[in-house]
C-alpha cells in the first residue's frame, strides 16, 4: 500500500509543482506588458489630469492649484468649442464615408478565392507604409491652386478659376479618409471572413434575394465588426494631427493640433492638459455609447 | 415534390473540367445519392441544381420548368448544408420561419407550419433556443426542418451527416430516410460514404473525375459494376489483372488460367467479391479451384478476412462469416480457394489499353 501511495503523492506533488511553475511563467510573460501599460500610459494620464487642475500664470508657467477653470474656459470660449465640434463633425463624416467605401471592397476581398488574394490585401495595406505627413504632402501637390487637379481641369477647360480645396474641411476629410480606409477595410474583411459563406447561400436557397440576404443575415452578423471598424476609424480621426495641420492650414483647428499648440507653443500646460482630457473623455464616452447600442441591438 | 432532370450538365473552371455532361432523371419522391471520392464533381453537381454554380453547359429542369438560368432564390429547392449554415443570430423558430417569410406566407400561417416542421424533426419545445445552444445532432435537425418547411420541389443534402459522430450518424440516416419516404419528397444527397449511400438511396450515381460512372440500384452496382472504378469503390473487390485469352478463359498476370463468364479478348481485369469466394473443402467442385497459402488472417467480428496467395503476382481476400462451428485457417496453411465462373465480373482494362 505504502509504495503505491507514495508514488501517487509524488506524482500529484509533481503535478502541483508544474502547475505552479506554469503560473509563474505566465506571470513572467504578462508582467512586462502590464508594467509598460502602467508606467507608460496610466501614470502619465493621472499626472496629466492633475496638471489640468493647475493654474497657468504667464511668466510663472504652472502654479499648483485645484481648480476647474481650465475646463470652464474651454466650454465657454467659442473658438475652442468650434474646434471641438469641428473635430466631432469631421470624425463622424470620415467614419461614415470609410464604412460605405470599405464595405464593398472588404466583402469582395473576404469572399475571394483567387491566388491573388494576398497580393490584393497587400495593396490595401501598402499606403500604410507611407507616413501620414508624407501622404498629406502628396495631397497638397494634388489639391493646391496650382496643383495637379486644378491644372488638369483648367487645361480641359472645365473651370476658369482654380477650385479651392486646400485648407478646407473637405481637404481634411478626404485626407483622413485616405489614411483610415485601409484599417477599416482590413477590420471589415476579417469580420466578413468569419461569417460562414454557406449562411448566405442558405438564405438564397430559402428565397432571399441578395438585398434581403444582406439586410436579414449579413448585416446583423457583421454588425459587431462594423462597430469595431467604425469606432477604430472614429478614434483615429478624433486624434488626427498631421493631416489637419497640413491640409487644413492654420485656420482649421482640430483637437489634436490644439493640444500641441497649448503645450509646445503657448507653454500653457494646465490648459493643454484640460483639452487633452476633453478629447479623451469625448472619445471614450462616444465609443462606450456605440458599444452599448450595438450590444443592445444584438440582444434584442 | 417533383421530377428533377439534368441534361448533359457540365462545369468547366478554366481548363479543368469539374463536371462532364451529367444526365440524370430523378423521379417524383425518389431518393438519389451522388457517390464518389472527393473532387469527383458530386458537390459541384448539387450546387448547380441549387443554383449556386452556373453550369457551363446543359440544363436543369425542376418540376417541368427549365431553371438553368434562375438564381437560387427563384428555385424551389430546400438545401441542408454540410455545416448546417443555421443563422446564428436567429432562434430555432426564426430560422425555420425564414423561408416562409421570404415566400410571403401569411403571418397567421407561419407559426403552425414552423411548429409542425419542428415536431416532424422531434425538436418541439426548443424553438426559443439559439443554434449555438443546441447539440450538433439538434442543429442538423433544425437545418432539415428549415429546408422542409418551405415544401421544396427537391430536397438537396450536402454531406448532411459528416459532422455527426459515428453512433448518431447511424440513427440519423435512418430518420432522414423515413422522413423522406413519409413526405414523399424528391431528394438528392451527396456523400463520399458508401455505407451511408447504400442505406439511404433508392438509386445511386457513382461519379469520378467529373463524370457519371454508373447509375443504378445498390444491387446493380454491387452485382454488375460497370467498370473497374465502381467495382473498387462500391463494396470491396479482389481485382486480378491479366488478359482474356479466349472466350471464357482469363490468364492472370501471375500466369494462372481462370474460367470466367464473357469478356472480350485483350487486357482485362477480373473483379471478385471476397464473400463469393470459398476456401478449403467448400471450394471443391467449383469452376475455379486454386491451391494457395494463407498469408494474413484478420478477425473482424462478424466476419473473418483471409488473405490467400495463389501465385507470385496474385493474392485474393476471402471473407468468411464468423460462425461458431467455423474453422479458421492459420497463417502459413496450405488451402484451396474456389469460385463459380459466374461470380467474376470481367472488364476491359482501360488503364492497360491506354498505356499500351
Amino acid at each position: 500500500m505504502s509504495a503505491s501511495a507514495t508514488a501517487e503523492s509524488l506524482t500529484s506533488l509533481a503535478a502541483r509543482e508544474s502547475r505552479g511553475g506554469r503560473r509563474s511563467a505566465a506571470a513572467a510573460l504578462v508582467g512586462p506588458a502590464t508594467i509598460f501599460v502602467t508606467i507608460g500610459l496610466l501614470l502619465p494620464i493621472i499626472i496629466l489630469f492633475r496638471y489640468s487642475l493647475n493654474k497657468f500664470v504667464p511668466g510663472r508657467f504652472m502654479v499648483d492649484a485645484l481648480t476647474v477653470e481650465n475646463y470652464i474656459l474651454f466650454f465657454t470660449d467659442p473658438y475652442f468649442l468650434a474646434a471641438f465640434y469641428r473635430t466631432l463633425r469631421v470624425a463622424a463624416v470620415v467614419t461614415v464615408i470609410c464604412i460605405v467605401l470599405a464595405f464593398p471592397l472588404a466583402y469582395k476581398l473576404a469572399r475571394m478565392e483567387s491566388r491573388y488574394k494576398n497580393l490584393l490585401i497587400m495593396l490595401v495595406v501598402l499606403p500604410l507604409f507611407v507616413g501620414n505627413a508624407v501622404r498629406a504632402a502628396g495631397w497638397m501637390t494634388l489639391f493646391g491652386n496650382k496643383g495637379f487637379l486644378n491644372v488638369t481641369l483648367e487645361w480641359l477647360g472645365l473651370i476658369s478659376e482654380p477650385i479651392r480645396i486646400m485648407y478646407t474641411e473637405w481637404a481634411v476629410i478626404i485626407g483622413i479618409t485616405a489614411v483610415n480606409l485601409p484599417y477599416v477595410v482590413l477590420t471589415l474583411q476579417s469580420v466578413i471572413e468569419g461569417i460562414d459563406r454557406a449562411v448566405e447561400e442558405a438564405a438564397y436557397s430559402l428565397g432571399a434575394n441578395p438585398w434581403t440576404m444582406a439586410r436579414r443575415v449579413l448585416w446583423p452578423l457583421a454588425l459587431p465588426g462594423f462597430a469595431a471598424g467604425a469606432i477604430f476609424c472614429f478614434i483615429l480621426t478624433m486624434n488626427a494631427y498631421a493631416t489637419p495641420v497640413l491640409l487644413g492650414g492654420p485656420q482649421f483647428v482640430m483637437m489634436g493640433p490644439l493640444v500641441y499648440v497649448q503645450f509646445a507653443v503657448k507653454n500653457n500646460w494646465p490648459f493643454g492638459a484640460a483639452v487633452s482630457f476633453v478629447l479623451m473623455s469625448a472619445t471614450l464616452i462616444l465609443t462606450a455609447a456605440a458599444n452599448i447600442m450595438v450590444q443592445r441591438r444584438y440582444r434584442g | 415534390m417533383a421530377r428533377l432532370e439534368l441534361h448533359q450538365l457540365s462545369k468547366h473552371f478554366g481548363s479543368t473540367v469539374a463536371v462532364r455532361e451529367v444526365s440524370l432523371d430523378v423521379g417524383n419522391g425518389e431518393f438519389v445519392v451522388l457517390l464518389g471520392p472527393s473532387g469527383c464533381g458530386k458537390t459541384t453537381t448539387l450546387r448547380m441544381i441549387a443554383g449556386f454554380v452556373a453550369p457551363t453547359g446543359g440544363t436543369v429542369r425542376l418540376a417541368g420548368q427549365d431553371v438553368t438560368a434562375l438564381p437560387p432564390w427563384k428555385r424551389n429547392a430546400g438545401m441542408v448544408f454540410q455545416s448546417y449554415a443555421l443563422f446564428p443570430h436567429l432562434t430555432v423558430e426564426q430560422n425555420v420561419a425564414f423561408g416562409l417569410e421570404m415566400r410571403k406566407v401569411p403571418t397567421a400561417e407561419i407559426a403552425p407550419r414552423v411548429a409542425e416542421a419542428l415536431r416532424l424533426v422531434r425538436l418541439g419545445g426548443l424553438g426559443e433556443r439559439l443554434p449555438r445552444q443546441l447539440s450538433g445532432g439538434q442543429q442538423q435537425r433544425v437545418a432539415l426542418a428549415r429546408a422542409l418547411v418551405i415544401r421544396p420541389d427537391v430536397l438537396l443534402l450536402d454531406e448532411p451527416l459528416s459532422n455527426l459522430d459515428a453512433k448518431l450518424r447511424e440513427t440519423v440516416r435512418v430518420e432522414i430516410r423515413e422522413l423522406q419516404r413519409q413526405l414523399d419528397i424528391t431528394t438528392v444527397m451527396v456523400t463520399h460514404d458508401q455505407e451511408e449511400a447504400l442505406i439511404m438511396a433508392d438509386r445511386l450515381v457513382v461519379m469520378s473525375d467529373g463524370a457519371v460512372r454508373q447509375v443504378g440500384t445498390q444491387r446493380d452496382l454491387y452485382e454488375r459494376p460497370a467498370d473497374r472504378f465502381v467495382a473498387g469503390f462500391v463494396g470491396r473487390s479482389n481485382l486480378l489483372t491479366g488478359r482474356v485469352v479466349a472466350p471464357g478463359r482469363f490468364q492472370t498476370a501471375g500466369g494462372l488460367t481462370i474460367a470466367c463468364a464473357g469478356g472480350a479478348p485483350g487486357p482485362s481485369v477480373i473483379a471478385l467479391r471476397p464473400e463469393r469466394l470459398a476456401m478449403g473443402p467448400a471450394a471443391a467442385g467449383l469452376d475455379n479451384r486454386l491451391p494457395g497459402t494463407v498469408e494474413i488472417v484478420s478477425y473482424l467480428g462478424a466476419s473473418i478476412d483471409v488473405h490467400i496467395r495463389v501465385s507470385t503476382a496474385d493474392r485474393v481476400v476471402v471473407s468468411q462469416p464468423n460462425r461458431a462451428d467455423g474453422r479458421v485457417p492459420s497463417e502459413g496453411d496450405k488451402i484451396d480457394v474456389g469460385w463459380a465462373a459466374s461470380a467474376a465480373v470481367v472488364f476491359a482494362d482501360d488503364a492497360a489499353a491506354t498505356s499500351a
